[in-house]
């Protein structure tokens, strides 16, 4: 299947970039492509202007910054996964990029594309969430920073403005345990259920954690119950069985033709289970 | 100096070594300007939206979907195509371990699972049988069943036969 017209710009700087957003509301960004260019193939985005971010500078750095790691939107997934210093800073980074589709998806997909795309099945998502990390927006009238938290409202929806490009997410590498765990068919295909998890442990408690969900849910959402029980305990197998029953009744999965909410709900209990005895032995 | 959006745009972009340049659709995919600008049709469509890695080619000599690339997002880079493996009608080794392995039967998946072991190989000559699935896992193949294929990538592996020359650049205007 073949687009529909549309005009294509690729500015040299993002004052450029965002002046070509605000001046028409149709306008929309284009970073790797591998999730929009589908979408425009079956004519589900029919946007009047692309506006490729690749000649942008500024976008395609990895930086240690003090407490976190400074991810450029234009970074692709493959450079996270290569990268030595995500490796030994925030590490769930490394271990999820190898569940985002192919190579020859990674080579082209960016960071930041796969973030503002906010997919609930999407590896970044999840674990952006669980990490709790910042978001930095670019918009005519200023910047702004925007958590987790507040910045995946609902599937395939952000709280960015269409007009906002996302410049730089800041990914915080202060905790001191991580896990993520994904079920999906075959390598490489999107996850039926993806499971996040982070801690900070002291003299063997868990004194923080957050740990998210995606793929098997609406939207990528925090597992709040399950956060609450670990907060406290011991980060040991009962601690992990408990958690994974929790997990398994709080949970609100969907049913699709790829699984039912059963199905889902048992594999989430599963990965949750998983990830607390990693978040054991420490990763 | 600002530029404004066009509908249609002049593109070059390197080929197999040889610079392409027309102007062309905005719309217009890396992979249609391959078969329909530079007339090299070894390039396969199979789905278009990405699915299915026949139209797999090399940008800057990494694996990508030339269906889920813009010919202008392509403009002044480097693409490598399934003509760029032999010179005229001697097989490389690559394409040889294909063809003794039986690792095709109808052929339209071939070109995309060629460049994808072809970028595998060049980055890591000595992949293990698990780093091959893991990278064959980005295409469908309708036929042969993979194993073939797996054997196929194997052997070129074990002979060291990894197509690695990478053409010079060719100036001259060929549109
Ligand atoms: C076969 C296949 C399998 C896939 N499997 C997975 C998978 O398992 N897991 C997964 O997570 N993803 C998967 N993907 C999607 C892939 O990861 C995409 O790369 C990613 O979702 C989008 O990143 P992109 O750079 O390609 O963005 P694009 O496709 O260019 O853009 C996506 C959206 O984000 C907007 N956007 C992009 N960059 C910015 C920015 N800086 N500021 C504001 N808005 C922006 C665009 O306007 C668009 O709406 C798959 C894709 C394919 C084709
Ligand atoms: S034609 Fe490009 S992936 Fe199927
Ligand atoms: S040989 Fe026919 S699809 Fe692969």
């Amino acid at each position: 299947m073949k687009a529909a017209k549309f005009k294509y710009v690729a500015p040299r700087s993002l004052e450029e970039a965002l002046g070509h957003l605000g001046s028409d509301p149709d306008a929309k960004v284009l970073s790797g492509g591998q999730s929009l260019m589908p979408l425009l193939a079956m004519r589900l985005a029919a946007p009047s202007v692309l506006v490729d971010l690749q000649h942008v500078p500024g976008l395609n750095a990895i930086e240690d910054i003090d407490n976190a790691v400074r991810i450029g939107a234009r970074v692709t997934h493959r450079a996270v996964e290569h990268s030595e210093l995500v490796a030994r800073r925030v590490p769930i980074l490394s271990l999820a990029a190898r569940h985002i589709a192919h190579p020859q998806i990674r080579s082209r997909g960016t960071f930041g594309g796969s973030t503002a795309h906010a997919d609930p099945s999407g590896e970044w998502p999840t674990v952006l969430l669980a990490v709790g990390a910042t978001m930095h927006l670019q918009g005519a009238a200023g910047r702004r920073d925007v958590h987790a938290d507040d910045f995946f409202v609902g599937p395939f929806t952000s709280s960015m403005e269409p007009a906002e490009i996302l410049t730089q997410v800041s990914v915080p590498a202060t905790w001191d345990r991580w896990s993520f765990q994904e079920a999906a068919v075959k390598a490489g295909d999107y996850g039926l259920a993806l499971v996040a998890a982070v801690a900070s442990v002291e003299n063997d408690t868990i004194t923080d954690a957050r740990v998210s969900v995606g793929a098997a849910v609406g939207s990528v959402t925090r597992l709040r119950e399950v956060e609450q029980l670990l907060i406290g305990a011991a980060p040991d197998l009962n601690t992990a069985e408990r958690a994974a029953r929790v997990a398994t009744d709080s949970v609100k999965p969907i049913s699709d033709i790829h699984g039912s909410s059963d199905y889902r709900r048992n594999l989430v209990g599963s990965l949750v289970k998983r990830a607390i005895v990693e978040l054991k032995n420490g990763a | 100096m600002s530029a404004t959006p066009q509908e249609r745009l002049e593109v070059s972009i390197s080929i197999n070594g040889r610079r392409y340049k027309a102007p062309v659709e905005a719309r217009k995919t890396l992979a249609d300007f391959i078969r329909e600008d530079a007339h090299l049709t070894g390039t396969k469509l199979g789905c278009e939206h990405g699915v299915c890695g026949s139209c797999t080619v090399l940008i800057d000599d990494a694996p990508a979907r030339s269906c889920l690339t813009l010919a202008a997002q392509a403009d002044g880079h480097r693409v490598r195509t399934v003509e760029s493996l032999t010179e005229g009608q001697e097989l490389n080794g690559l394409q040889r371990a294909f063809r003794e392995q039986h690792g095709l039967q109808c052929g339209f998946c071939t070109a995309g699972f060629l460049m994808t072991a072809t970028a595998l190989l060049e980055e890591n000559p000595t992949p293990t049988r698990d780093d091959i699935v893991e990278t064959v896992s980005g295409s469908l193949c309708r036929c042969t069943g993979y194993q073939t294929i797996i054997a196929a990538i194997e052997q070129a592996a074990a002979e060291g036969a990894a197509d690695t020359q990478k053409h010079d650049e060719q100036e001259g205007d060929v549109l």
